[in-house]
């Protein structure tokens, strides 16, 4: 079979001609389609307040751990490094829990 | 005057859609729904399917309108939306199974039994294109669809023209060779 064959295959299909009733049902689904509630958009603006407040945050509390007593935050970072790490996650838990209240407020 | 093309009728319904007319959009279908089915039918050879498939592609250009910006035709948007509709509605379905014997038994001959090989022969053909990988099927139906151009079809598959010609080009040479 060669490809002129081929062609002349795929050029000539049967055509077909639409249901009587295809148009009625096609606008009947458009309207379905236009009753159903728009898919809400990703909240990308709170996403990045939420990572703001959250940076912000632990930024404020490693400023003051430092203020209060710097050597024994250094001191307690080397001898402990997994209960940094628990305060670290303690802390942005709190800042998670705070940012969805701010966001309920933004509301 | 000039009367109102096809592109014009379009874009006006378009605008009216757009506007908050949805009953306007009939007009888009009237003028289309022949057109989209039998693309459809071209992909899998059942009516109803072919329906609901062209059904499917009108929704998705209804939800999609406002991306039409009038840069490329309405047409060609149009046949774009359909085509990517279809693939995703042909993804997980598997192709009939098509006996290609025949193929290989049947020649040329005056009587009525090969006449009615001929017709086997060419509908065994075009089952076997839907048994293609996604992209040379494409590239094949849409190529031979009412005789779509080389710039219009790789328009519509969003390829450049010369990705089209390989594709059609590996695309026959894959049918020929499980023709036999």
């Amino acid at each position: 079979m060669d490809d002129k064959e081929i062609e002349r295959i795929l050029s000539s299909e049967e055509h077909l001609v639409p249901s009587s009733g295809f148009a009625l049902s096609v606008m009947e689904a458009i309207g379905e389609a236009e009753a159903e509630p728009q898919p809400a958009r990703f909240p990308w603006w709170r996403l990045g307040v939420g990572v703001a407040a959250c940076t912000g945050r632990a930024a404020s509390f490693t400023a003051l751990v430092h203020d209060l007593d710097p050597a024994a935050a250094s001191a307690l970072a080397a001898a402990a490094p997994e209960l940094s790490l628990a305060a670290a996650v303690v802390l942005a838990t709190l800042a998670w829990l705070r940012a969805r209240r701010v966001f309920r407020v933004l509301d | 005057m000039t009367p109102a093309g096809p592109n014009d009728e379009d874009a006006a319904d378009v605008r009216r859609v757009l506007a908050g007319d949805p009953a306007a959009f009939a007009g888009i279908v009237n003028r289309w729904q022949t057109r989209l089915i039998n693309l459809a039918w071209r992909f899998c050879h059942d009516r109803t399917l072919a329906e609901d498939m062209a059904q499917e592609a009108f929704v998705r250009a209804f939800r999609a309108l406002q991306s039409f910006r009038g840069e490329s035709a309405f047409s060609t948007w149009l046949t774009a939306i359909a085509i990517n509709s279809y693939r995703t509605a042909l993804r997980d379905r598997e192709p009939a199974a098509v006996s290609l014997d025949f193929v290989k038994a049947s020649g040329p001959g005056p009587d009525v039994l090969a006449g009615l090989q001929e017709r086997e022969r060419d509908a065994a053909v075009r089952q076997s294109v839907f048994k293609l990988p996604p992209r040379y099927r494409d590239a094949l139906v849409l190529f031979y669809f009412e005789e779509m151009n080389l710039a219009e079809t790789a328009r519509v598959l969003g390829i450049a023209e010369g990705t089209l010609k390989a594709r059609l080009h590996r695309g026959r040479e894959l049918l020929r060779r499980r023709l036999g």
